[in-house]
């Protein structure tokens, strides 16, 4: 037992620990004052009764929660906000894939098509949104004027006036700005695929989908889930293209969670009920964030 | 091993030792008391024009020094509020004047002729100090204006006399050009400005108001509020004379398009010619009061902002000198023209330039004209009439459910 203790204290506190420690320390402290404080400040709030400058008044208990979850609207919106993650990854995922795939292939111009990908994502996304926002304009909109003259679509919807056309438009624009990030990606984790396992594919006449599915997509898979992850926990959180192009409307079809929260916060100022919104997604994203990591770290095991 | 943790620790030590001896040693330069100013992007309004304005009191000032900064009016009130929950508010802004008791219930703001020169107070013209809470001025009027009907006399010369009549001409104009009969925006925007006109054309208001002046129930569902909103049901969805798409467009999104000659109506406020000629309008317009609907007077919409003093910032005494200079004739009335508001500064009401077809059409609306409802919380109701509206337009509830629905759920809000 004595040995042990002893062994953990020298694991713990060696000149080697100790110097890891100055060197985290900075680190450490930021994180508390910018992360910690306010996570912890976010359940008082949803704890108490707050007045409008979110200052804590009144032990409220779990009257904030019930108050805010026993709303048709908040399921309404949380559903909302799990079919935009689910449909906006996948879709990033797929195109992202197909792209990769394409760079990844040897052709005059490939360079440069690398640099036009990246533009959406290079962009910052207010900027793009924007930009959206006016090629969806129903008179002075490209979208619409280019569908019309080219005879595609006679009578195209308003994009943005009505509830399904509007919630694709924004799921459109988040999986723009998204997809030059994953082919990155995923083009980065295909080129650390050994040349020689193709070259093999090639000698024992494996065709171009054989390779895909037994070679490339293995290789690539941890790169996949750590792509996917961080595109659930950002496409989860897309604020800025729900708020610029539709502030969640028309009639709330387009609010998603974070939209939620802030207007109950820096709309309306009630900072109670945005605060259990945002207790509501920093748990959905905390339960995403575990279960891939439980994939990730079962599969890097095996 | 040791050596690098020595080294290491040794490093931290110097640098801390060089930035505290730097930061203590340094000559002290004496700090001015600076003036933050969150300013509205009026419409109209130009950055040359806060240029100047930052530029011309920081040069006449040795002492002090104001900045400017442009807030667009959508992020308006989330900013200050931002800033006032993390303490961290500007001396000065514009606000919406319905935000004041918002503002006065967080105890933020001050009474700002405590700041002001007594000649700076004589020159508002008393009728503009809506912000003006039991005997003390909260807020500044900056700008008050009501709304007026604009037209393109390309495309119609007939003022209508009542809705009814507007309704006829915009369809003939619909029928016969290739124009739009009138604008209107049904996008959710900072305010709910064109169902006001609707609804106050047909006697309507927000709420009831009780004898003591206090706001009773919300009256959104009346009779007055549900012809308003099927009557602008009627002339979006039936006789299609607005705007195409235009749930999806919102007021800065919408009215290009009558700028651009292609709306022959649009009931609009008094930045409408300085932002034709932003737009290089080339038609000829004519202004009119909007009309009221049968049987009910013209009764137009009043919009006041004010800029306030708030408490917890620290120059407020340069900030009431700033507003001494800013309201002076040579800014303010230049300031009154660029955003076409009428001046709210007796001086500058008296100049030529006030005198126009425009301002005598906005002077004459003002006479018959109701403001937004001063509570606390509007922001929020405002968003479930929008819901209301929106439902109606989209035809997934009649106006009078839609509207039932929204006056419940806001009565229950406010606990009635």
């Amino acid at each position: 037992m004595a040995v042990g203790a002893l062994s953990l204290k020298h694991k713990l506190w060696n000149p080697e620990a100790r110097l890891a420690y100055i060197l985290l320390l900075p680190a450490v402290l930021i994180l508390i004052a910018f992360m910690f404080y306010p996570i912890v400040y976010v359940f008082l709030m949803a704890l108490f009764k707050t007045d409008k400058l979110g200052r804590l008044k009144e032990f409220a208990g779990l009257a904030n929660f019930i108050e805010v979850l026993s709303t048709k609207e908040f399921w309404k919106v949380t559903g909302r906000s799990l079919l935009w993650t689910v449909t906006g990854v996948v879709t990033k995922t797929i195109f992202g894939m197909i792209i990769a795939v394409l760079l990844n292939v040897e052709y005059r111009g490939k360079k440069i098509a690398r640099m036009l990908f990246i533009i959406p994502w290079a962009s910052a996304v207010p900027i793009s949104a924007m930009i959206w926002q006016w090629v969806y304009h129903s008179e002075f909109g490209l979208l619409n004027h280019t569908l019309k003259i080219t005879g595609i679509w006679s009578n195209p919807p308003v994009w943005l006036g009505l509830p399904i056309p509007a919630f694709a438009a924004c799921m459109w624009v988040d999986i723009w700005i998204g997809i030059p990030f994953m082919a990155l990606v995923f083009l980065a984790g295909m080129q650390s695929i050994s040349e020689d396992l193709y070259e093999s594919a090639y000698i024992d006449g494996v065709n171009w989908y054989q390779k895909f599915f037994y070679i490339t997509l293995p290789g690539i898979r941890n790169i996949i889930i750590i792509a996917t992850l961080l595109s659930s926990l950002w496409t989860f959180n897309d604020f800025n293209v729900v708020y610029i192009l539709t502030r969640g409307g028309p009639v709330r079809s387009t609010d998603i969670l974070i939209t939620s929260v802030y207007k109950s916060g820096f709309e309306w100022l009630k900072f109670s009920r945005a605060s259990v919104m945002a207790l509501v997604t920093f748990f959905i994203l905390t339960i995403i964030s575990i279960l891939y990591a439980a994939i990730y770290f079962r599969q890097e095991s095996a | 091993m040791k050596k690098v943790l020595i080294i290491v620790i040794a490093v931290v030590v110097v640098v801390a030792i060089a930035l505290i001896l730097f930061f203590t040693l340094r000559p002290k330069e004496v700090e001015k008391p600076k003036v933050t100013f969150y300013w509205a992007t009026y419409d109209g309004l130009t950055e040359e024009f806060r240029a100047s304005l930052q530029d011309a009191f920081n040069a006449a000032h040795d002492d002090m020094e104001v900045d400017i900064v442009p807030v667009p009016w959508r992020g308006l009130h989330d900013k200050l509020t931002t800033a006032l929950a993390g303490g961290k508010p500007p001396e000065i802004s514009v606000i919406g004047t319905r935000w004041l008791l918002e503002f006065m219930e967080m105890d933020a703001v001050e009474e700002v002729t405590q700041y002001l020169s007594k000649s700076t107070v004589d020159n508002i013209a008393p009728g503009a100090m809506e912000a003006k809470i039991k005997g003390k001025l909260m807020g500044l009027p900056v700008a008050a204006g009501a709304r007026i009907m604009a037209m393109n006399t390309d495309l119609t010369t007939k003022v209508p006399k009542t809705m009814e009549e507007l309704r006829e001409e915009a369809i003939r104009v619909r029928n016969s050009t290739d124009a739009y009969g009138i604008i209107m925006p049904g996008k959710k925007y900072t305010e709910l400005t064109d169902f006001a006109y609707y609804l106050f054309a047909a006697g309507g208001y927000f709420f009831k108001i009780e004898p003591d002046g206090s706001y009773g129930k919300c009256t959104v569902n009346s009779e007055a509020g549900v012809k308003a909103l099927t009557f602008m049901n009627k002339l979006a969805n039936e006789d299609k004379v607005v705007q195409e798409g235009y749930i999806a467009l919102d007021r800065v999104e919408s009215h290009p398009i009558f700028y651009a000659g292609k709306a022959a109506y649009v009931m609009i406020g008094a930045w409408v010619e300085s932002a034709m000629e932003g737009a290089k309008s080339t038609f000829k317009t004519k202004y009119a009061q909007i009309p009221g609907f049968a049987g009910h007077e013209s009764t137009s919409l009043i919009i006041t902002d004010s800029i306030c003093i708030f408490k917890d910032a620290k120059n407020k005494e340069a900030a009431g000198k700033f507003l001494d200079f800013f309201y002076k004739d040579e800014w303010k009335a230049k300031f009154d023209e660029l955003v076409g508001f009428p001046p709210v500064t007796i001086s500058a009401s008296k100049l030529p330039q006030f005198q126009s077809p425009l301002y005598k059409a906005l002077g004459e609306a003002a006479l018959n004209a109701k403001g937004w409802p001063l509570m606390d919380g509007f922001a929020e109701y405002t968003e479930i009439i929008w819901d209301a509206l929106q439902e109606a337009h989209l035809r997934r509830m009649s106006s009078k459910d839609a509207l039932d629905e929204a006056a419940s759920k806001i009565d229950k809000l406010r606990g009635m």
